[in-house]
């Protein structure tokens, strides 16, 4: 696309780890920071609670997306319910659209955040579609 | 942070997070759009994204397109089922106390805050080589329809502005000075209030 500059690769983002509020989770990594360097947008899941329509919505976009050769990806919270995506309800939503479920990439409160930081980083860097597929779409 | 202690919350358009969203040629990031997002998260705001409406509805490979041309009964439907969705994570914010305000991408047909585009006579075959559509003072239809939710939960109204990236000519330095002193005259305002209530 003449002078476009979108990236292609996005991931699907826990609201506690856009903002980061509470003691445990202000230790993560900053993922926004990490997601950009990497070149990834962030579809940005709800916090805790029923978001059957917005749920749904979301998943509308993913297929949309996923459909036509963007990389998307998702990056959960150990330990948290639903690793922080409302997986139980959003894996549904998108399986019922066609899409083939985004690899997961967990972030581990106990762990050490410059370590998850490097593993985040390495999970985004070598995730892509295939050549053939991203050659089909990127034009 | 105490459960109850008010929080400041942006609402902010789905592409100032996600370039991906744009239409094509429209994307001036390779992902967010970080000036927004350090404005923002330097200010302490939580953000909250928004849903993109022409994405769900005319898709990723959508032709560009004016306000008039998404003017219709079937798009507003849609607007509304999205602002239905979102609308009640807003309404939280408000009730409990929140500041919350609006950054939309001025310009935008659909999510344009201060500005939007505008040719009346563009339809048919899709050959407009040169940018001619007009920017006109007035909100996309996606903002549109979501103040208009928010106004039937009897919430107030929020303070709003928008990133100027579809103005025809982006202008980062002077967007970025746009937004910046529309978030200090809140920043001035809550404190000649001495609370943050929403006006």
């Amino acid at each position: 696309m003449n002078g476009d500059a979108r990236g292609w690769r996005m991931a699907l983002v826990p609201d506690a780890l856009v903002n980061p509020q509470d003691p445990r989770t202000a230790a993560f990594p900053d993922v926004l920071r990490i997601l950009e360097a990497s070149n990834y947008g962030v579809l940005q899941l709800p916090p805790p609670g029923e978001h059957s329509l917005l749920l749904a919505v979301i998943a509308d976009q993913v297929a949309e997306y996923a459909h036509h050769g963007y990389a998307v990806v998702a990056i959960g919270v150990h330990g948290e319910p639903g690793n922080g995506l409302h997986w139980r309800r959003l894996a549904p939503l998108l399986r019922h659209r066609g899409v083939a479920l985004p690899p997961r990439h967990l972030i581990r409160p106990a762990v050490d955040a410059a370590i998850e930081r490097q593993q985040l980083a390495a999970f985004l860097v070598d995730y892509d579609l295939p050549v053939e597929e991203q050659s089909r779409w990127r034009v | 942070m105490e459960q109850n202690t008010p929080r400041k919350v942006a609402l902010i358009a789905s592409c100032l997070l996600n370039q991906n969203a744009k239409v094509c040629e429209g994307a001036r990031y390779p992902a967010l759009v970080s000036p927004v997002v350090e404005a923002l998260r330097s200010r302490g705001y939580l953000l909250q994204q928004l849903p993109c409406p022409e994405l769900a509805f005319a898709g990723v490979r959508r032709w560009w397109a004016v306000y008039e041309q998404y003017d219709t009964p079937a798009y507003r439907a849609h607007c509304r089922r999205l602002a239905q969705a979102i609308a009640p994570l807003i309404e939280q914010y408000l009730r409990r106390g929140d500041e919350v305000i609006l950054i939309g991408l001025d310009g935008s047909p659909s999510t344009g805050v201060r500005f939007t585009s505008s040719k009346p006579d563009w339809g048919g075959r899709p050959n407009r080589p040169e940018d001619d559509w007009d920017v006109v003072p007035r909100r996309g239809v996606w903002i549109e329809e979501l103040e208009a939710e928010l106004a039937r939960r009897g919430l107030p109204p929020v303070p709003a502005t928008g990133w100027a990236l579809d103005m025809g000519r982006f202008d980062e330095a002077g967007a970025r000075r746009d937004l910046e002193e529309f978030l200090d005259s809140r920043e001035s305002a809550a404190g000649s209030r001495g609370d943050d209530s929403v006006p």
